[in-house]
């Protein structure tokens, strides 16, 4: 204990006595380690937004696509198209508890006074709340009455909202689509994204007015989002799907699917999945930092075996053992690169908080990544310090005590 | 077996250094005893082996061949741990460049020796206090090497050498830096420390620092020409 204590003097002494080169050579762990604190919040923040997004959206939800294929020239009739009767097949199948046709207009421009916004139109029924989980933060959502009266009503979503009626209350007013007039009566509450699409900037308005009216067309409609029981369902269920889509399509066994069968949580765990590749990179290069930083260390404290080779030779001809003279400076490397962990580790949180701000991802510091970074400093200084602590122990006495 | 009293005895004691092709032989055949209380003088030319043979007597080195013990223990083939934890022990070393800690007190590097020595702190301050007073150092403890004279800075280093009790004391042209106000002082000091009881070696090429010893053991070319006592020069001088 004593002599760790004297060990400790030593090393913090020596630290002080060339502090600014001390201080560059910390830069390469402080560095490292907060990257990699910045890249694990920023990790598990990604993480907790696909369970937010997930929650937000509602589990057990498939959704199913009409999709162009062309086998040679030809295309098939029912090229991208979910019939009426296709939703009353899927709707009977047994595991499927609520099926949400709907028709999208993906661009338009909408106006409110001299306001307007391009934003992504749906033609929904009264069953997509219900599927997808929808909630106003104002008015209230389409109701079965609407669409019995045929009524000419729309929900906003939080941006398309924003972005029409900045501050004011919408509920009310008036939005126009081409020549069509709409009357505001729900705010849907927040949403966040699906893979790249921002479900808050959509409006929505009853089906009939779109397929009918909007798109001036037939009863077809694209799109068909429904809801399993339980997520054991949701791979039969898009099996089943499947099946029942192509023999009501009457698909020759050679052709492909003219649909497409999604889960959504999968949608949101894919588009996650993409910036893994992204943060895979950047925890790498925080890595190579603190590799780097490693090294660094260790030509810092090689410099300093040899500024210091008369030093150790006094202390060997004093009674220090070669276990002493290794220890004092594993300790130097070890205080070195754990003040540089401790900095890194304020610096990671300061990035962290930095990116929320800029960046407007979201972040999670937990307390585990913190820990973990400070020791991985540790075992760098540690790792990266044994070689010249080694040859500092190893050094002939005598040669050690006549070197100039 | 070990005669009472005798702190060093070498036998046959060689030192062989291989510079690349060229096996140079520092020491041949050296064999001599210290007794308890002995202030001995090594003398030689530089290249007759001496700082060789202090560099073996004070177990930073080790015979190629021969025998060395220490106070009765055979040193000679312990490994590098071991030779230290005697240098701890028994071995108090100055050196004619004082080789003190830089940035380090006076007290600190004096106490250095009773870390190693594994000495508990508390029993340290009263030794360390005690060597620097034995040196008439006590006002300097704090103060660092660079703000030491010379003298002053090899009166930190006999405290440092003394302050373990060690068996031997060994010193290397102790006085060759200093100026001769100085150098007396400190040879002063060793031979107050060593009528006090302490065993002492020093290796010089001067011979009034040979004449303050007891005994004066001569080297050329490895090998001892002459060992004989003093006491008739110290006699005359005193008549």
């Amino acid at each position: 204990m004593t002599m760790l204590a004297e060990h400790w003097r030593i090393a913090l002494g020596a630290l002080r006595a060339n502090w600014f080169r001390a201080f560059l050579t910390a830069l390469g762990i402080v560095i490292g380690v907060a990257s990699l604190i910045a890249v694990t919040a920023v990790s598990a923040g990604a993480q907790s937004e696909v369970s937010n997004s997930i929650r937000r959206l509602g589990g057990n939800v498939i959704k199913v696509d009409g999709e162009f294929i062309s086998v040679g020239t030809r295309q098939t009739a029912t090229d991208r198209t979910i019939t009426p009767e296709d939703v009353a097949a899927i709707a009977k199948l047994p595991m499927v508890t609520a099926v949400a046709p709907h028709q999208d207009i993906e661009s338009l421009v909408v106006s409110s006074g001299r306001r307007q916004t391009n934003t992504w139109l749906a033609g929904v029924t009264a069953a997509y709340a219900d599927v997808q989980n929808q909630r106003v933060e104002a008015g209230r959502l389409l109701s079965s009455t609407d669409f019995s009266f045929g009524r000419s009503v729309m929900v906003l979503g939080l941006v398309a909202s924003d972005r029409l009626f900045a501050g004011q209350d919408p509920i009310g007013k008036t939005v126009r689509v081409g020549n069509q007039e709409f009357e505001v009566v729900g705010v849907q509450a927040r949403r966040g994204k699906l893979a790249d699409e921002n479900l808050d900037n959509r409006i929505f308005v009853p089906l009939p007015l779109v397929t009918g009216v909007l798109l001036g067309g037939g009863p077809n409609v694209v799109h068909a989002d429904l809801r399993v029981r339980s997520e054991s369902d949701i791979e039969p269920a898009m099996d089943e799907i499947s099946t029942a889509l192509r023999s009501q399509h009457k698909l020759p066994a050679s052709y492909p699917d003219d649909f497409s069968v999604e889960d959504q949580a999968s949608i949101v765990k894919e588009a996650q999945r993409a910036t893994t590749t992204f943060r895979v990179l950047t925890f790498a290069l925080g890595g190579i930092a603190l590799l780097v930083g490693g090294i660094g260390i260790m030509n810092m404290m090689l410099v300093s075996v040899h500024e210091r080779t008369r030093e150790i030779g006094i202390r060997k001809s004093v009674g220090a053992d070669p276990w002493n003279v290794q220890t004092q400076f594993l300790i130097e490397s070890a205080v070195l690169s754990t003040l540089g962990g401790v900095a890194g580790v304020l610096a990671g949180i300061a990035a962290t908080r930095a990116i929320s701000t800029f960046a407007g991802w979201q972040t999670v510091i937990s307390l585990p990544s913190l820990v973990v970074a400070f020791f991985v400093a540790l075992g760098v200084g540690l790792a990266f310090g044994f070689y010249p602590a080694r040859r500092a122990a190893r050094l002939d006495p005598i040669a050690a005590l006549r070197y100039e | 077996m070990t005669p009472p009293g005798s702190i060093i005895e070498l036998a046959d004691v060689t030192k062989v250094y291989s510079r690349g092709e060229v096996a140079v032989q520092a020491l041949r055949s050296v064999s001599f005893v210290v007794h308890e209380g002995e202030l001995l003088a090594i003398m030689g030319p530089s290249g007759s082996g001496k700082t060789t043979l202090l560099g073996i007597l004070g177990c930073l080195d080790r015979p190629t061949t021969g025998s060395y013990r220490l106070v009765g223990q055979e040193v000679s083939t312990l490994d590098e741990t071991r030779r230290a934890h005697v240098r701890a022990d028994r071995i108090g070393f100055v050196f004619q460049a004082y080789n003190l800690i830089p940035r380090t007190s006076a007290y600190k590097n004096v106490e250095l020796p009773l870390v190693y020595a594994g000495v508990p702190a508390r029993e340290r301050r009263s030794r360390v206090l005690e060597a620097l007073a034995e040196v008439g150092l006590s006002e300097r403890a704090q103060h660092l090497p660079t703000q030491l004279s010379g003298g002053e800075q090899q009166r930190v280093a006999i405290a440092r050498a003394l302050v373990v009790r060690p068996s031997v004391v060994l010193l290397d042209e102790p006085t060759g830096n200093l100026d001769s106000t100085s150098a007396e002082e400190v040879l002063t000091i060793l031979e107050r420390l060593n009528r006090q009881g302490a065993t002492t070696v020093i290796v010089t090429h001067s011979s009034e620092v040979a004449q303050r010893a007891s005994r004066i053991l001569r080297l050329a070319d490895g090998l001892i020409v002459s060992d004989e006592p003093v006491e008739s020069v110290a006699l005359g001088a005193a008549g």
